[in-house]
């Protein structure tokens, strides 16, 4: 069988490269991001909001990258599908980075405020889930593996726990006047940060089954929106709000 | 020509039927205008394509695509018996057309052609005036009067989207127009005697862009009234016009080394181009393999 289009699968190859890549950065600088937060590292805060400049940069590369492939290599089928995916998951990626600044800024806030150890030993677990999901996501999308990217869900559930745990934690710590109110709001936002990197990872294994299956992931909500349409017979007023349910 | 003549001496065609039956089909489907079954095309003892199954519906344009050999065109000549004028070649398998059986003995083959009409790769007007290349068919399907054959000629150019840039020079030959121009004018050609389905045997193939996007367009304005089937080398030109695709590969035979082409997919054509289901059409449409 003669390869065609050689030139082309290589581009295509490099942009893949260029994002896992990307995403690598990000997943690194999870537990530097972690680190920075337990250990009140102001110059390590700095280096990570100073860095997001550089994956923007590199962000708005890939993207132009794609834009570049659809304009001039007209792909299609898993082609097609791998580009489109790309565009979507430097979104994802850029946007936990984004995420791991605003932990880092949270950090500033909360310099020279003691945290008591069950609220360092939760935040060091959420850390790591995180970027296990991240490692789990970039994996799967190396691999074209649709079973792993699959799973990241999952793994995120776990994730969506301890975050719960924790701001129960910071109740509590609250209560019993180990930390004040605006130390607590702070570690609460933190808390929604980490959880936010692991949606952001789920989401790149659901692009990692699109690019394998061809199966978007939005199908699910659009399916209970055409349900309830089937129901009623017209667009709910109150938008897609209560057709939410379980998002996954 | 108008009254349509039956296909057959003892089957008329059964459009209402057909018509009840498409209509308790899915809303997307409109009705089978030719169905193929196990069709295969021999030239002599060689087998020149097999596997043949898929639905032409009314109102679509179907595209085939494939390499080189894979017996696209072979098939595309089947639905109107072009290749009864090749000596050797015979059918296998079965080609419906509106239910009845397309190779029965007792089909009048120049009736087929009349209602199935064809344009070619190479724009082939007759080295006629303009009027007289569109006049050619109505006049030998009797049509006489010059206010009627007028009307048909002006009907006919308009449905090939060329009566405004030929209007003033119908007199001029046919050959004096640009390529583009001179595969409209065959389209005029194949529409002014009223057919139900028009062939298309890569007609794009000798013209420039601009020519190209003219008949693309013009293909999407006739599909209202005509069923297109389109044989096309251009994949983009496939998955721009079409709406349902079939492709076709060739095999070699490692005994005879003969080659023979077989029809692998047929599907709609977004999907045929997004997620085809089988894995040699993903390879031939992404360029993995040619």
């Amino acid at each position: 069988m003669n390869e065609l289009r050689k030139s082309f699968h290589s581009d295509l190859d490099d942009a893949k490269k260029e994002l896992v890549a990307l995403a690598a950065s990000v997943t690194e600088a999870i537990p530097r991001a972690t680190a920075v937060l337990l250990e009140g590292d102001l110059e390590g805060a700095d280096f990570i909001i100073r860095g997001d400049d550089e994956i923007d940069a590199r962000s708005l590369d890939i993207e132009e990258h794609c834009y570049r492939i659809l304009a001039l290599q007209a792909p299609v089928a898993s082609d097609l599908r791998q580009v489109v995916a790309l565009l979507k998951m430097v979104a994802e990626v850029e946007r936990s980075n984004d995420l791991l600044c605003n932990i880092c800024k949270a950090a500033r806030r909360i310099y020279g405020h003691e945290l008591d150890p069950k609220l360092r030993g939760i935040i060091s677990r959420m850390g790591e889930q995180a970027q296990q999901l991240y490692d789990a996501a970039i994996e799967s999308f190396i691999e074209n593996d649709a079973a792993k990217a699959a799973a990241i869900d999952d793994m995120d559930s776990y994730l969506d726990g301890l975050q719960k745990q924790f701001v129960q934690a910071i109740f509590e710590s609250h209560a019993a006047g180990r930390i004040d109110l605006q130390v607590a709001v702070q570690l609460a936002v933190v808390a929604r940060f980490y959880e936010r990197i692991g949606d952001h990872a789920v989401n790149i294994g659901e692009r990692v089954n699109f690019v394998v299956t061809g199966w978007l992931p939005e199908h699910k909500g659009a399916q209970r929106y055409r349900a309830r349409m089937d129901i009623t017979g017209e667009i709910p007023r109150d938008g897609m709000a209560d057709l939410a349910g379980d998002p996954s | 020509m108008h009254a349509d003549g039956p296909l057959t001496e003892s089957t008329e065609l059964r459009m209402d039927q057909l018509t009840t039956e498409s209509a308790a089909a899915p809303a997307a489907d409109t009705a089978a205008v030719f169905t193929t079954q196990g069709l295969e095309v021999y030239y002599g003892d060689f087998r020149a394509v097999r596997d043949v199954d898929l639905t032409i519906r009314q109102h679509e344009i179907t595209a085939f695509i494939g390499p080189s050999g894979c017996g696209k065109t072979t098939v595309l000549r089947c639905f109107n018996r072009m290749n009864d004028l090749i000596d050797t070649a015979r059918v296998k398998g079965s080609i419906r057309y509106h239910g009845v059986d397309l190779y029965d003995p007792q089909v009048n083959a120049v009736e087929v052609r009349r209602r199935i009409g064809m344009v070619f790769q190479k724009p082939n007007p007759f080295p006629k005036s303009i009027y007289d290349n569109v006049a050619y068919g109505p006049r030998l399907a009797g049509i006489k009067k010059r206010t009627e054959l007028d009307a048909v000629v002006e009907r006919s150019l308009h449905g090939a989207a060329l009566w405004d840039e030929v209007k003033g020079r119908l007199k001029a030959s046919g050959l004096s127009l640009s390529g583009g121009q001179q595969q409209r004018l065959c389209i005029a050609r194949a529409i002014a005697v009223e057919p139900e389905v028009i062939l298309m045997d890569e007609p794009c193939s000798a013209l420039d862009p601009i020519a190209t996007a003219r008949i693309e367009d013009l293909m999407q304005e006739i599909k209202q009234q005509y069923t297109i089937v389109i044989v096309t080398h251009n994949m983009q030109q496939a998955a721009r016009v079409s709406d349902r695709t079939a492709f076709f590969t060739t095999e070699v035979n490692p005994e005879s080394d003969r080659r023979t082409g077989r029809m692998v997919e047929f599907g709609r054509t977004s999907k045929m181009f997004s997620k085809p289901d089988d894995e040699r059409t993903e390879q031939y449409v992404t360029g993995r393999f040619g």
